[in-house]
């Protein structure tokens, strides 16, 4: 009914093993890039939570012959930009700049990925301020209730840490580590590049070769990460006294992206927390007037992945939110949508689907991601009649599996005097000081 | 590296502005419509011209509060039932109020277009506005100033400048409200603001996506058509003393680290020198290689962040300064290095390649945000609603072109005087 169209497609693997993928797209005269690699946070050592992060961002501190100051002056002044960041699985360079002048930028982006020099003063200085935004971090509830809500959620598997890190291990990181992370982890064959925009798809194909077609393999592959184990409940609040309001959460592992109950899941969340006339905000901003949003869904990684709901009450009310949050996820789990309901929920993905493929930056997010999580990109052209096709029984059962209904945690940031009370009723409450979650 | 020949097809600018048909209805409701037709979807915006500007104390964020109240039913469709059907359809919707305007926009597949005309001309025409309703929205706005204000540090300090900046202007008070007065809007205040700011002489309509111009005008026509025009708004109160003295405040509450937000009132957005201070915000903090950030963070890493925000307004707008320290910083020392980098600007302006820098990043960003059909319909109404004219939404990059670097040293000599300086800052108190 409505099938999504792919863009022209262009892609050659080097020999070293590097995928580039170009698509050719008309609109406005700029291009997308993006250099993916696997060496997400998953592989941060123990003891150097924060590494892939940090490793990504002081990568654009200085690269082949360019200081970081000049890699500034080159990018900014062609009106681009050049950096990226570390994710769970992979961590991805990106670029935006002119279509004319993608050469120039595109050598800084190669250079960036492929030959980074990690200037000694340069990477103290970012760790330093990554230290001072987890000072600035720490005084956001909502930022604290993420952070938890890992830790309590994963306990000690790979993802089970913000991707920025810890305090702790952060203070001990030196230029050596980052310099290790990225021989070990980075090479053509964990990586892929995707140019987006309007372009000439061959002589962007020369131009990326000839730039990274040299660049060595890294001596390992990536370890799988393996799945993660649902435990028994766990209810957290973390300290925060001055907070007139609470963030509240329930989360619990569920399913990685290539699980079969992905798409049917997406569709039941929907109805459970996903648009804006879910259960969920119907329950408690609409009929309740509890708070300003809430949502949920389900986060998915490569390997595994969690449910997690999420929303805010004013702190003499957080326990009625999650005890009708969690009644609401209940009477999903047993009754299932509606076919009106399931509808709605399947037209409004389908309908949005084309509306987050209008511009090169989310072809080329797109592309990674389908290589990230390893799908075929021909399987988006059907997804919103896939969507549209999940019966209310194969949403309800595909949702129910994997909602902490049971188990889980249940967590909430505020003052400790005013929450521990409320949240008694879900279980024994820990009380967390906001530096054991940063 | 040596420069080849480019890699790149020639594509048009953005927006064709020749491609836009504009149309105003008997009522006063104008419509301007940019077909868009390589994708099968739509974005939809309605502009009300009221916001925070047109309200008195007492009444503070009546503005915000009515953009809540306008999901909850009309003459045709019963409570709840606005989303619903927009989802049904594929489609999804939102809205803002801003210290200027309220805007209410829809994405959806472009079938859905006779739903989205029904349902939107049916709640201009016809909003239910019962008691139970108020009530509910009340509470749900209140968790919203909670959230937004009373537990961000961004969002206390931003409430204590704008009473700085600003001492008789409506901008003092916060788009949100006051608390108390959330509490105090009665319905009776709802029926009148809707009657006076929410008939179709005071909106306008706009259109970006898969459709076809003269089917939608006469769908237009026939849904909105017969709404009568409404009462000729009354005209915001303005009027400001003239500042004649920096003005500081600070904000004592538990936190790690030290943060300030600084503000200088600037012109209004009509001002040629709007342009200019574009200019002059993408040469101190666009990017790593802008001066502040180059001095401030690289430098003398005084500062974790600093930022520089310049916001359009159909009043004076605030031209504003942020900066982040790290816990063991100096407030005192990261101040007085930022006032010095604004006097040497002000004073010897700035270079060639800064400029040529500035331009080139200000065109990225315009490109950036024409590149999706919201951003064309939203620039198209956010250019009439504040500059007066929705061709100037196809008109940026020229105005860019225009600004000189006398002009950029003129502008933070005149606009970021010392004098004129207003400051708070987060003190860090007790155990955070």
């Amino acid at each position: 009914m409505s099938r999504i169209v792919l863009p022209e497609l262009r892609e050659r693997v080097l020999g070293n093993g590097l995928r580039i993928v170009v698509a050719r797209r008309s609109g406005v005269p700029l291009v997308a890039g993006r250099l993916g690699v696997r060496a997400g946070s998953a592989l941060d050592p123990v003891g150097a939570c924060g590494l892939a992060h940090l490793t990504a961002i002081s990568a654009r501190r200085g690269a082949g012959r360019l200081s970081g100051r000049s890699i500034d002056d080159r990018v900014e002044s062609l009106g681009a930009s050049v950096g990226g960041d570390a994710e769970e699985d992979v961590t991805v360079q990106g670029l935006s700049t002119p279509a004319e002048v993608l050469p120039r930028v595109l050598e800084i982006l190669a250079a960036v990925g492929s030959r980074p020099t990690f200037p000694v003063a340069e990477f103290e200085r970012l760790r330093r301020s990554e230290l001072a935004e987890l000072a600035h971090d720490s005084d956001e509830a909502s930022t604290l209730a993420d952070r938890a809500l890992l830790q309590a959620t994963y306990g000690d598997h790979p993802y089970g840490h913000p991707v920025d890190g810890r305090a702790h291990d952060l203070a001990r990181m030196r230029r050596k580590d980052a310099v290790a992370f990225h021989a070990r982890w980075y090479g053509p064959r964990s990586a892929m590049l995707v140019l987006s925009g309007p372009v000439d798809p061959e002589r962007t194909l020369d131009e990326a070769e000839r730039l990274l077609g040299r660049w060595r393999p890294a001596p390992a592959s990536p370890p799988p990460v393996g799945p993660a184990r649902r435990a028994a409940r766990r209810v957290v609040v973390v300290d925060k006294p001055d907070a007139t309001q609470a963030q509240v959460r329930i989360g619990g592992v569920a399913i990685p992206r290539r699980s079969p109950d992905y798409l049917p899941a997406m569709v039941g969340n929907g109805v459970l927390g996903g648009g804006f006339t879910s259960r969920l905000v119907e329950a408690i901003r609409v009929n309740r007037g509890l708070t300003y949003g809430v949502r949920s869904r389900f986060a998915v990684g490569a390997e595994t992945g969690l449910f997690i709901l999420s929303s805010f009450t004013k702190n003499g009310s957080a326990g009625d939110l999650l005890e009708v949050a969690l009644e609401e996820m209940a009477r999903f789990a047993v009754g299932g949508p509606t076919e009106e309901e399931l509808g709605r929920a399947a037209n409004y993905l389908a309908g949005l689907f084309p509306l987050s493929l209008e511009t090169h930056d989310q072809w080329a997010d797109r592309i990674v991601d389908s290589w990230g999580y390893g799908y075929d990109l021909a399987d988006i052209c059907d997804y919103p009649d896939r969507l549209r096709a999940v019966g209310p029984v194969e949403a309800r059962d595909a949702t129910a599996r994997h909602l902490p209904l049971q188990d889980g945690v249940v967590l909430a940031v505020g003052p400790a005097r005013e929450l521990v009370g409320q949240l008694a009723r879900f279980g024994p409450v820990e009380v967390w000081p906001v530096g054991r979650v940063m | 590296m040596v420069r080849s020949a480019p890699l790149t097809v020639p594509t048009l600018e953005p927006i064709d502005l020749r491609s836009v048909v504009a149309h105003v209805l008997g009522n006063g409701l104008r419509i301007r419509i940019l077909p868009a037709r390589d994708v099968p979807a739509v974005s939809y915006y309605t502009f009300f011209g009221v916001g925070s500007r047109n309200e008195r104390p007492g009444i503070t964020g009546i503005s915000h509060l009515f953009e809540h109240m306008m999901f909850n039913g009309s003459e045709r469709y019963g409570p709840k039932e606005f989303d619903r059907i927009l989802e049904s359809h594929g489609g999804a919707s939102n809205a803002y109020t801003s210290n200027d305007v309220t805007a209410y926009h829809e994405d959806f597949a472009s079938e859905a277009l006779p739903v989205v005309i029904d349902l939107e001309s049916d709640r201009m025409r016809a909003l239910r506005i019962t008691e139970e309703a108020l009530t509910q929205e009340r509470s749900v706005v209140m968790e919203e100033r909670r959230l937004r204000t009373e537990n961000s540090h961004f969002g206390l300090l931003e409430e204590q400048l704008e009473t700085l900046v600003f001492q008789a202007h409506p901008y003092r008070w916060p788009v949100i409200g006051w608390m108390e007065d959330i509490a105090r809007i009665s319905r009776e205040d709802c029926l009148s603001f809707f009657r006076t700011y929410y008939a179709p002489g005071n909106a306008a309509i706009y259109v970006c996506g898969d459709v076809d111009p003269d089917d939608l005008l006469r769908r237009i026509e026939a849904a909105y058509g017969d709404i009568p025009a409404g009462p000729p708004v009354p005209p915001p109160v303005g009027g400001e003393p003239a500042q004649r003295g920096e003005r500081r405040a600070a904000v004592r509450h538990p936190a790690h680290a030290p943060a300030m937000l600084a503000g200088f009132r600037g012109p209004s957005a009509r001002e040629p020198d709007t342009a200019v201070l574009d200019v002059l915000q993408a040469c101190l903090s666009m990017g790593e290689g802008s001066r502040l950030r180059r001095r401030l963070v690289q430098e003398l890493q005084v500062a974790v962040s600093v930022g520089v925000g310049w916001t359009w307004r159909a009043d004076p707008g605030v031209f504003l300064f942020s900066l982040e320290l790290a816990p063991d910083k100096s407030p005192r020392k990261a101040e007085a290095a930022l006032w010095e980098e604004i006097a040497r600007v002000a004073s010897r302006g700035i270079t060639d390649s800064e400029m040529s820098r500035a331009r080139a990043l200000l065109r990225s960003g315009v490109l950036h945000e024409l590149s999706t059909r919201n951003g064309i319909a939203h620039a198209l109404g956010q250019a009439e609603a504040i500059l007066g004219d929705w061709r100037e939404a196809g008109r940026a990059l020229e105005r860019y072109r225009a600004v000189t670097r006398e002009d950029v040293r003129r502008a933070a000599r005149t606009w970021l005087d010392p004098l004129r300086r207003n400051v708070t800052w987060l003190e860090p108190e007790g155990e955070p």
